[in-house]
């Protein structure tokens, strides 16, 4: 999966400049989608709210669009390695302006439950 | 046109912190993941999740004009992303009493709830700026 950051890049661009970024991207974007290597993506919009504490009983604003770690868009990819995965990730043209891009396996199985086994185990080895 | 918290294209949950394993035994870490397993499978039945994966701990964050490749992001971070669900609701109200059903809230996990947008919010921005620009 690819996560998007850093999408105040285009302030300090000219209208022109935007435009050619955008189209750019959009270029990109179709490209990995008639190559098959694209399951998913979308923009996510500006606004949003974080919800936390115990039963979920804090509603904040947020994130804060200026900030730099807000997430602005997602691509899952149908890619086998990592290094495909970050080959396709280098190619965006975004990354000039500012865009950061996260780069993460999907697990097959929920971490923690693999943790959970995996702490199991070395507690019944620290038992024997 | 949308409202504010109307969204057609549905909502995002993306859950933050995901160094569960210093407060928790293997029981509980065991515990937690089924009622996570659980509250997704019923969502799905319900229609109401149309996507969903947990992520890897590790990850690479590519970066800059050179393209510069490094390791992250860190598990111990508390903004460290786990996972996301992807609902099929209308409202901002509906996405939001999801969220508060996640049962990680109390072992510290935040669930960031983004409305998803149809198209790419900068490129909207600028064909307004253009229409405006017109008048």
């Amino acid at each position: 999966m690819l996560l998007f950051s850093g999408n105040e890049w285009y302030k300090e661009l000219s209208h022109d400049e935007i435009q050619n970024v955008i189209s750019q991207t959009k270029a990109w974007f179709d490209r990995l989608n008639a190559q098959g290597k694209i399951k998913d993506g979308q923009p996510l919009a500006r606004k949003g709210a974080i919800v936390s504490g115990k039963n979920g009983q804090s509603v904040s604003d947020g994130p804060f669009a200026e900030s730099k770690e807000a997430i602005g868009g997602y691509l899952l990819l149908d890619v086998e390695t990592m290094e495909e995965a970050i080959a396709i990730a280098r190619t965006n043209p975004a990354l000039a302006y500012g865009t950061v891009i996260e780069i993460r396996p999907v697990a097959g199985e929920c971490p923690l439950d693999a943790r959970a086994r995996e702490s199991a185990l070395q507690e019944q080895l620290a038992n024997v | 046109m949308s409202t504010q918290n109307q969204n057609q294209n549905g909502y995002m949950l993306l859950f933050r912190g995901t160094d569960l394993r210093k407060s928790l035994s293997p029981d509980e870490m065991q515990k937690v993941s089924e009622q996570w397993m659980a509250w997704f499978k019923r969502l799905t039945d319900e229609g109401k999740a149309v996507a969903g994966q947990p992520l890897e701990r590790e990850g690479k964050v590519v970066s800059g004009k050179q393209r510069i490749v490094s390791d992250g992001p860190f598990a111990e971070s508390k903004e460290a992303i786990g996972g996301y669900f992807l609902l099929d609701v209308a409202t901002m109200d509906e996405a939001l009493a999801i969220a508060r059903e996640c049962p990680g809230l109390p072992y510290d996990i935040q669930v960031e709830v983004r409305p998803v947008a149809a198209e790419c919010p900068i490129a909207a921005d600028v064909r307004k700026e253009a229409r405006f620009a017109q008048v």
